[in-house]
């Protein structure tokens, strides 16, 4: 039986037994996308990087503080707006799109709505619900409160995400802090198995300058090197959402101002990328008019102008379609997504498993059977076991060589969880030559887990990866 | 340091006082000479430090090297300000550090101008001590005109270790700017820090930067406004763009400069903090000058009213006698001494028991903390939790300290100012008493405040530099060692039931107590040192200051009460022609005062 059937199935019968409305929740929620939360400082770009993974302009974005109410974006048949309300009613809310972005209608003040949900068609929403939140560290602090509360699973409530995506703009203190709250202790709360750092607005590192994504790049390895940073999120990925954004919703008014740009005098282009205002607003002979201009400029950026009118004079791109493929590719916002169905999408099952059996402990008496049965399904599953290493591998508390831990980190699902991806093979390897190398990662690993002079702790390791070497060979 | 550039006003008061020290040394006083050309040194050569704060990337030295059109401060896509460096005027330009020696004094080492990148940023391995801080000459105008500039880092968030310890040196400074970029409007944590900072420097400004590469920063500079009313923060807005200002210099276009924004700051940093630090400077060394003036001119005065009645002379000469006896008894000893004897040790202890207070309350927030978690998983961020804590506490302290000393000074020199009102020595004609209320009293402005201003300044520059810098600096060499066996849980056999688990996160608990106790205690001496010995210095000053003005008025009353006989004993002619040089000389010191 599954690890998620034994979870429906104890569920079932807590629910039977207790009809507490917190694990009927819980059973729904099993079978509903896994639920990853992006979360960051005020004006990090959470909405923009929302938007780009979405691939459509729907959470509003502005120069100011915009986000005030946390909203959930998921899949559903058609556009649809619901408004949860503290007292626990929820209700339809009129709503329009404006340039593509979902204006609600709250119809009441900010602190009466719990929070927000969007129900949008979209297959890039179908294995995962993704949820907005306002910044921490804003000014208007019942915003920030909002925020903490939410995430941080208040009092005795399990957290309502599974995962989160955290938006690090530059390491602050209160960044850390707040990656802190998200993970308590053990793996009730959180680990850094559910986790992903992105390092946003990625292009506006060193003054928006046409290096600035190598820049952002180093700055991410840095970041990524910061043992404190590293046990909160394994990986920091750099990412201009704006880019992403734009290169997933380019329209071709859009590239023919860039390209009326792109065809002035090289003299007249350089004055117009000087700055942003000259950009925007320098009057004169130009054939692109301002208006257009201040459009494009909010909808790429400084450093996507300069980008693109870069890309269009050396004919590197000639076309819209060239032109947004080429912003995803500068983006980042690829390898994002690649992250994020590693770590999170792959990982689904035990991640929502996770969060059921936390609230299977919050919802029932510690000593009562169904508290054992929810520890022996966390003690048996292999599935947990292999997250609990991978979060002692990550946290840097696995004693042995960086080969090892490295290898131990693929073979537990680090990289993804296709036996390909545990093996370090290409995704076109054949069954037999996986069947192979999981051979002779089992025999590596029974070395390790038989050698004298092993740590214990690796000893134990060793034994886990044997098992899941085991697993991958019967499936094979 | 160059005299020229300043304001005329300077000019001015440092040609009054030359000609004052002249009429000091005729009369026969060097200690009056000696303290006017202390006052003379000081009004030339104190600079107004301007500390550049804010959070990290905000572009806090791309700003300084614009306005200085320079590019000494190392700027990075990554690399961060890690080392404060101040700057100021020197001529050639120079480098040197600031480093710690064993006795916990600075010593300035100088170095080599390539090698400053890499004292100043973070991650590149300096040998020996840290330097608390770097010091640049540069030959620059603005820098003449009597500004300095800390470049601060700002590592690390506002509410770290390093942001305390930029708002430890925040007293000393003339102005702050307060740095943030046009990316995004204020945070909570930076209006928290804005706030702190105006507590302990209230010139301070807002400088938006990055206006070239966003199109809204209109709208940013509004919104903070907004942000900054509603926190009932008096800061005015600047916005600059450092890159058009460097471009404008390599363009040589008054237009691109004047986009830039900068020339609104120069201005302000001229007007209003160079003006107003000025303006201090100058009521300062006009009050010593008004003091030096009146002891000069109660010579001259009774011995223009010996030379008109030579027969009330003895009486004259006795009551300047007596004045003299008086100055001794009381100025030399009085009840100032005992103010300031009891406010020092008042102060010693309150200082320290705010100290202990803080840090208790930090230790039992501490224990709460460890009892709450394993040591084993929070230990790094409760070390970053702990200096971050006891930095807040020590630079709290140091704040306290400073608000009391001045009160301190305040309450001395009131008494003093009382004690010295009381001196007054009444000239026995009455026309001459008339005289005497007619210029004396108009023209030399005995009022308390007047004398407290200058002894004010002067007690913040006991603080001496960057001597708060070094204060909390001390504490980065004060290390949370980790407890012994943090790792020792690891190796314990199969029995890893929960209660011996439980039991070992207790031990690891217990031992970080200890530890976080033995930091603190590291702490309070630390920090305690170093406040006692500013109070140390804080008393040696006061005392100093106000016994030589005691001697100055009793010397004065002796040479008066001297000058009187002689004059009284000249003969009818030379009592003349005496009585004109002293009408001259009255005539000059009216006019210096």
């Amino acid at each position: 039986m599954s690890l998620l059937a034994d979870v429906r199935t104890l569920l079932d019968r807590a629910y039977a037994e207790t009809r507490d409305q917190r694990l009927a929740d819980a059973r729904r929620r099993v079978d509903e996308p896994l639920r990853v939360a992006i979360a960051g400082k005020v004006k990090a770009g959470k909405s923009t990087l929302l938007n780009a993974l979405v691939g459509e302009e729907l959470a509003p974005t502005d120069a100011g503080e915009c986000t005030k109410i946390v909203t959930w974006y998921a899949d559903g048949p058609t556009y649809a707006v619901t408004a949860f309300l503290k007292d626990g009613h929820a209700e339809q809310r009129p709503f329009n799109r404006i340039q593509g972005a979902v204006q609600i209608d709250l119809g009441r003040p900010a602190d009466q709505v719990d929070h927000l949900e969007v129900r949008v068609p979209s297959a890039r929403l179908r294995r995962h619900t993704l949820i907005d939140t306002p910044g921490i560290a804003s000014l208007s602090t019942d915003v920030s409160l909002r925020t903490m509360a939410f995430l941080e699973a208040e009092g005795e409530r399990a957290a309502q995400t599974d995962a989160v995506i955290y938006l690090l703009r530059h390491m602050h203190g209160s960044d850390v802090r707040f990656l802190e709250s998200f993970h308590g202790d053990g793996l009730s709360t959180g680990t850094p198995v559910n986790a992903v750092g992105v390092l946003s607005r990625a292009d506006e590192i060193g003054g928006c300058r046409l290096d600035a994504m190598d820049a952002a790049g180093r700055v991410a390895e840095r970041y990524a090197t910061d043992e404190r940073l590293r046990r909160l999120c394994p990986v920091v990925i750099p990412v201009a959402g704006l880019l992403g954004a734009a290169g997933a919703t380019l329209r071709e008014d859009e590239f023919r101002v860039l390209a009326a740009v792109a065809a002035e005098p090289m003299s007249d282009v350089v004055e117009l990328l000087l700055t942003a205002d000259r950009f925007a607003s320098a009057a004169g002979r130009f054939a692109a008019q301002a208006p257009g201009r201040r459009r494009v400029l909010q909808r790429l950026g400084l450093f996507g102008v300069r980008l693109s009118v870069r890309l269009i004079r050396e004919d590197i791109v000639r076309d819209a379609a060239d032109l947004a493929r080429e912003l995803t590719a500068h983006s980042g916002i690829d390898r994002l997504r690649e992250v994020f169905t590693a770590q999170f999408v792959g990982r689904s099952e035990v991640l929502k498993a996770r969060s059921a059996l936390a609230v299977i402990d919050e919802c029932v008496p510690a000593e009562s059977w169904l508290a054992a049965e929810a520890e022996r399904i966390r003690a048996s599953a292999h599935e947990f076991v292999e997250l609990r290493l991978l979060h002692l591998v990550r946290s840097g508390r696995l004693p042995g060589t960086d080969d090892q831990l490295a290898r131990l980190d693929m073979l537990l699902g680090g990289q993804g969880g296709a036996a390909y991806h545990r093996l370090g093979l290409p995704a076109e390897a054949p069954p037999a030559r996986i069947a192979m190398a999981a051979k002779a990662a089992l025999a590596s690993w029974q070395a390790v887990g038989e050698h004298p002079f092993s740590a214990r702790e690796l000893r134990t390791a060793a034994r886990a990866a044997m098992r899941t070497c085991e697993g991958i060979l019967q499936v094979v | 340091m160059t005299t020229v550039t300043r304001g005329g006003s300077v000019t001015d008061v440092l040609a009054e006082i030359s000609d004052a020290r002249q009429l000091a040394a005729d009369a026969g006083r060097s200690d009056l000479a000696e303290r006017l050309e202390r006052t003379a040194e000081r009004l030339r050569a104190d600079d107004v430090a301007v500390a550049v704060v804010g959070e990290f990337k905000q572009g806090k030295s791309t700003l300084v090297n614009a306005l200085l059109r320079t590019d000494i401060c190392p700027v990075d896509s990554d690399v961060v300000t890690a080392v404060p460096t101040v700057l100021r005027y020197g001529r050639p330009p120079s480098v040197s550090l600031q480093i710690p020696a064993a006795d916990g004094r600075l010593e300035s080492v100088p170095v080599a101008f390539e090698t400053l990148r890499k004292h100043i940023t973070e991650g590149e391995p300096v040998d020996g001590p840290a330097p608390r801080s770097v010091e640049v000459r540069l030959d620059r105008r603005l820098l003449g005109a009597g500004l300095s500039f800390i470049d601060t880092p700002g590592v690390g968030g506002l509410d770290s270790a390093q942001g305390n310890i930029t708002l430890a040196a925040l007293p000393l400074a003339g102005a702050a700017l307060f740095v943030t970029d046009a990316a995004q409007e204020l945070t909570a944590p930076e209006v928290d820090f804005l706030r702190r900072v105006l507590e302990r420097c209230p010139r301070a400004f807002c400088v938006i930067t990055k206006t070239d590469l966003y199109a809204e920063w209109r709208r940013i500079a509004e919104i903070n406004a907004g942000h900054l009313a509603r926190a009932g923060l008096d800061v005015p807005i600047v916005t600059v763009s450092s890159f058009l200002r460097m471009r404008a210099q390599a363009k040589d276009s008054a237009d691109l400069n004047q986009e830039s924004g900068f020339p609104r700051l120069v201005d302000l940093l001229r007007r209003d903090v160079l003006g107003a630090a000025e303006a201090d400077g100058l009521a300062t060394a006009r009050s010593e000058l008004g003091f030096v003036v009146a002891q000069l001119r109660e010579r001259v005065v009774a011995e223009e009213a010996a030379a008109e009645s030579p027969a009330a002379a003895a009486e004259i000469a006795r009551r300047y006698a007596e004045k003299g006896r008086l100055a001794a008894a009381r100025l030399g000893g009085g009840s100032w001494q005992t103010v300031l004897g009891d406010g020092i040790q008042d102060l010693t202890a309150d200082i320290d028991h705010d100290l202990r207070e803080r840090l208790r309350l930090m230790v039992r927030k501490g224990e709460e903390l460890l009892d709450d978690s394993d040591p084993r998983e929070t230990w790094r961020d409760f070390q970053a939790w702990a200096a971050r804590e006891a930095a807040a506490a020590a630079v709290d302290n140091l704040m306290l300290l400073v608000s009391s000393t001045e009160q301190l000074a305040r309450e001395v020199a009131e008494r003093f100012g009382i004690e010295y009102d009381s001196l007054d020595v009444d000239l026995p004609a009455p026309d001459l008493a008339l005289r005497k209320v007619g210029d004396l009293d108009v023209s030399f402005h005995k009022s308390g405040m007047q004398q407290f201003l200058g002894a004010f300044t002067a007690a913040r520059v006991t603080y001496g530099g960057f001597y708060m810098l070094g204060a909390v600096g001390a504490l980065f060499n004060v290390a949370v060692a980790a407890p012994l066996g943090l790792l020792a849980g690891m190796t314990l056999g199969r029995r890893l039931v929960r209660a011996e688990r439980e039991r070992q996160v207790q031990h690891r608990r217990a031992q970080a107590k200890q530890e976080l106790r033995r930091y603190v205690d590291d702490v309070t001496f630390h920090v305690g040192r170093d406040s006692r010995e500013a109070v140390r210095r804080t008393q040696r000053f006061l005392r100093d200051e106000f016994a030589g003005r005691a001697m100055a008025v009793e010397r004065s009353a002796a040479s008066a009460a001297e000058a009187v006989r002689q004059t009284a004993a000249l003969p009818e002619d030379r009592r003349r022609e005496r009585a004109a040089e002293l009408a001259s000389q009255r005539r000059r010191l009216d006019h210096l005062a």
